[in-house]
């Protein structure tokens, strides 16, 4: 089982979207994939036409397994399930190391169910709290998407800086240009300088600007169901095989 | 009904899902006579939409059963679609690759179908029972959000007398609510089990019974017993001749001998209903039709223990065991064209109709002192004659007794046998039943202590045929043929100890009283 955080301590940087249409990538591909809705505005459920579960707010919800396997909901899309929306942090926390657990009964009861994930993609929360330290550490990837504007800049240097302060693998960190307009000079030129500051840090896919990407919470599903053919779909397919080559260079 | 939108949705669940009513972890299978309407469900689900795909695929299909529907008398059935097995039942789909038709289970590859047919008869093949068209659509159960909360697949069968629809939904995780409320409404009124599906589509397809149920009354006169149990077996062995023209298997040919062996034991059992000149033309009758089949069905009987016959030897004789073989199929194959050639024959079907007509009515023949005895006495006095009979032969058998005295025993169980079952409606069935097995364990073991007599007989006929004038055959085939005979040799001997504590069961005081409760109370 792999884990990867769709992880941004900026928001609006597209990081909903990729989560979606990466773990659809994932599905599509043949793995069995579990998309973490750790996002409390449920953007990525938003996406997938599920709807927040009422029951996982409760406090006590965590200690009973049977009731957090029965939160988990089958999206449109074969080998691709969601857990939706409004997990506390704490239980998060809780749900994340047992799910590393071989002998939890949590991962007993998702096997039991012929639900044993093999990818497990965490659409995180824009912040850095205790909740994305330890997201830090329970995933084996962490993608960032990176709108390559100075603020950016800024906000992706502090991501770098909190690894290094809390002693963090930065090699983890699998950022990307997102969102990008290749008419802007400042675009290219902030990729350029980002590149050459970074160099192993970034992945060579550049998500474009698209309207197409845009449209995702009108068809609400992912973009190679409604666009197969356009640009920022490819440029997604392009993203999951670089991140697939690396899970498998890994393995 | 179905938005713009969420038409890319459908598409995909069409191409991801596995189609023809095939999803690996359906829930729930539900068959519906006639067509299937979506509007009338999808008003019951409140909050929800049932839609169906608009898009359909067509497919020719075949029912697959053999011929006395075994699979069908189990509550399923087995599909062909192209190259692909689908067993419909328990409220479940299984599926597999490869062909049936043909084909005995043992031949099929192995797989969930396979697993789940394994008590379908070891010597029938499958066969067609009905052929027809099937259209499949995706079905989605939406929610306000065009979210598809239960996934299924409308299969439509069209055959050229009906139509019917099966019905597969599969749960989603986490919308197992949806499911139940789908569920309990289509149960509601249209759900009507596989059964119905088989008369649906194919009216005429009647599962064959090879011992149909008779009617008698109890003051029948034996005449009008004997003309209707000839009747019905003639009719049931007519039934096989379709099976056994088309080579299908060899319980065809069985089954026909089978039926044809009861309608003879009618008339020799049944002493005095017909006049002495009539029994002995209608004999012949009978036996003139039955004659052309026993070759075939010898080599029947070698062909089916093949694989036993080589288990007997050792490796250093199966080489010329493996030319027998040879020898035998090419036999076979000359004496089935012949006897084929014969069913086919207008003379054959003249006379065997005519004959048939000829026992629709009693008054068309010449009867006897008995003719108009009471079916219920008349039982009595034969079953009870018979069963003293058995009696009094088995009890003088000892080790030293000569084997025909054996087979002669086995003859009289046989006649004991058939005279129960030719007047079984007419007595109570759990006494009948206590009294049967025992003889059923009887029979079953003269039965092999016959078959090796037999056997051994047959193999030394066959090594004499192929002998040349010095008395020289193959080297080979007459060790493969010498070591079946000492084989067979001990395996009768070994039956033939095992008849005296046989009978001996047989012979119990419990069942005694039943025969007599049974067939011998009047003159106590």
């Amino acid at each position: 089982m792999k884990i990867i955080a769709c992880y941004s301590n900026k928001g609006g940087v597209g990081k909903t979207a990729t989560s979606v249409n990466l773990a659809y990538a994932f599905a599509k591909d043949g793995n069995t994939v579990l998309l973490c809705d750790l996002d409390p505005q449920g953007a990525s459920s938003f996406y997938l036409r599920v709807k927040p579960s009422k029951k996982l707010t409760e406090a006590t919800f965590f200690e009973d397994v049977e009731r957090f396997t029965k939160s988990i909901r089958a999206s449109d899309f074969d080998g691709l399930d969601v857990l939706p929306a409004n997990m506390t942090f704490r239980d998060f926390d809780v749900f994340l190391s047992r799910m590393r657990n071989k002998r939890s009964r949590l991962k007993k009861a998702l096997v039991g169910a012929g639900s044993d994930y093999d990818v497990i993609i965490l659409d995180c929360p824009p912040n850095l709290s205790t909740l994305s330290e330890n997201i830090f550490k329970a995933a084996d990837q962490i993608v960032v998407p990176v709108i390559p504007t100075t603020l950016s800049e800024r906000t992706f240097d502090q991501l770098v800086g909190f690894f290094e302060q809390k002693k963090l693998p930065r090699k983890k960190i699998k950022a990307f240009f997102s969102m990008v307009q290749q008419r802007k000079s400042l675009h290219q030129e902030t990729m350029e300088s980002m590149r050459k500051q970074y160099r192993k840090r970034f992945l060579q896919t550049v998500i474009p600007f698209a309207a197409d990407i845009e449209r995702m919470g009108q068809n609400r599903a992912p973009i190679s169901i409604y666009a197969p053919r356009s640009q920022a779909c490819a440029a997604y397919q392009a993203l999951f095989d670089e991140l697939e080559d690396v899970l498998v260079s890994k393995r | 009904m179905i938005s713009g939108r969420n038409r890319h949705l459908l598409t995909v669940s069409c191409l991801i899902g596995q189609g023809l009513f095939a999803m690996t972890d359906t829930d729930a299978v539900f068959i519906l006579a006639g067509g299937f309407d979506a509007r009338r469900i999808s008003s019951r689900l409140k909050g929800y939409v049932l839609s169906v795909e608009k898009g359909l695929s067509h497919q020719t299909f075949h029912v697959l059963d053999c011929h006395d529907q075994s699979i069908r008398a189990s509550g399923r059935v087995l599909f062909q679609i192209s190259d692909e097995l689908k067993l419909v039942g328990d409220g479940m789909v299984l599926a597999q690759k490869g062909r049936a038709e043909g084909c005995f289970l043992s031949d099929l590859t192995a797989g969930p179908v396979r697993d789940a047919l394994g008590d379908f008869p070891k010597l029938r093949a499958f066969m067609r029972i009905g052929s027809g068209v099937m259209s499949t659509q995706d079905l989605s159960v939406l929610d306000d959000l065009q979210k598809t909360q239960v996934r299924g697949v409308l299969t439509t069968l069209t055959s050229e007398r009906g139509q019917a629809c099966i019905l597969t939904f599969g749960r989603m995780k986490g919308y197992d609510r949806t499911f139940k409320l789908l569920r309990n409404n289509i149960d509601l009124d249209v759900n009507v089990g596989l059964k119905t599906l088989c008369v649906t589509l194919f009216p005429d397809a009647v599962p064959y019974r090879a011992k149909p149920e008779i009617r008698l009354g109890k003051t029948e006169p034996s005449v009008e017993v004997a003309t209707d149990l000839i009747h019905t077996f003639l009719t049931v062995a007519r039934q096989n001749e379709a099976g056994l023209l088309a080579n299908i298997d060899t319980e065809f040919l069985h089954d026909y001998r089978v039926s044809l062996r009861r309608v003879r034991s009618v008339l020799s059992l049944f002493k005095g209903v017909f006049s002495e000149r009539q029994t002995i033309k209608l004999k012949r009758t009978f036996s003139d039709l039955m004659a052309p089949t026993g070759r075939v069905r010898d080599l029947d009987v070698y062909l089916l223990e093949k694989y036993n016959y080589f288990k007997l030897l050792p490796p250093s004789l199966h080489e010329g065991a493996g030319i027998m073989f040879t020898m035998l199929e090419d036999e076979r194959k000359q004496v089935q064209a012949a006897l084929c050639r014969r069913l086919r024959s207008a003379k054959y079907n003249k006379h065997v109709s005519a004959t048939l007509k000829l026992f629709s009515d009693a008054s068309n023949f010449e009867l006897g002192p008995n003719a108009q005895l009471g079916a219920y006495d008349y039982a009595c006095a034969l079953i009870w004659k018979r069963y003293r009979k058995v009696c009094k032969r088995a009890r003088m058998i000892t080790g030293e007794t000569p084997d025909a005295l054996v087979h002669d025993l086995r003859i009289d169980c046989k006649k004991l046998r058939y005279l129960m079952e030719f007047f079984g409606p007419l007595f109570d069935q759990i006494a009948f039943k206590r009294i049967l097995k025992p003889l059923k364990k009887l029979q079953d073991n003269l039965g092999f202590f016959n078959d090796a007599a037999v056997q051994q007989e047959a193999l030394i006929d066959f090594i004499q045929q192929r002998t040349n004038t010095q008395h020289r055959a193959d080297a080979q085939l007459a060790m493969a043929v010498g070591g079946l005979i000492a084989v067979l040799d001990q395996r009768q001997k070994v039956e033939r100890a095992r008849v005296i504590a046989n009978f001996q069961n047989f012979d119990s005081p419990q069942v005694r009283n039943t025969f007599r409760s049974l067939f011998h109370q009047k003159e106590d």
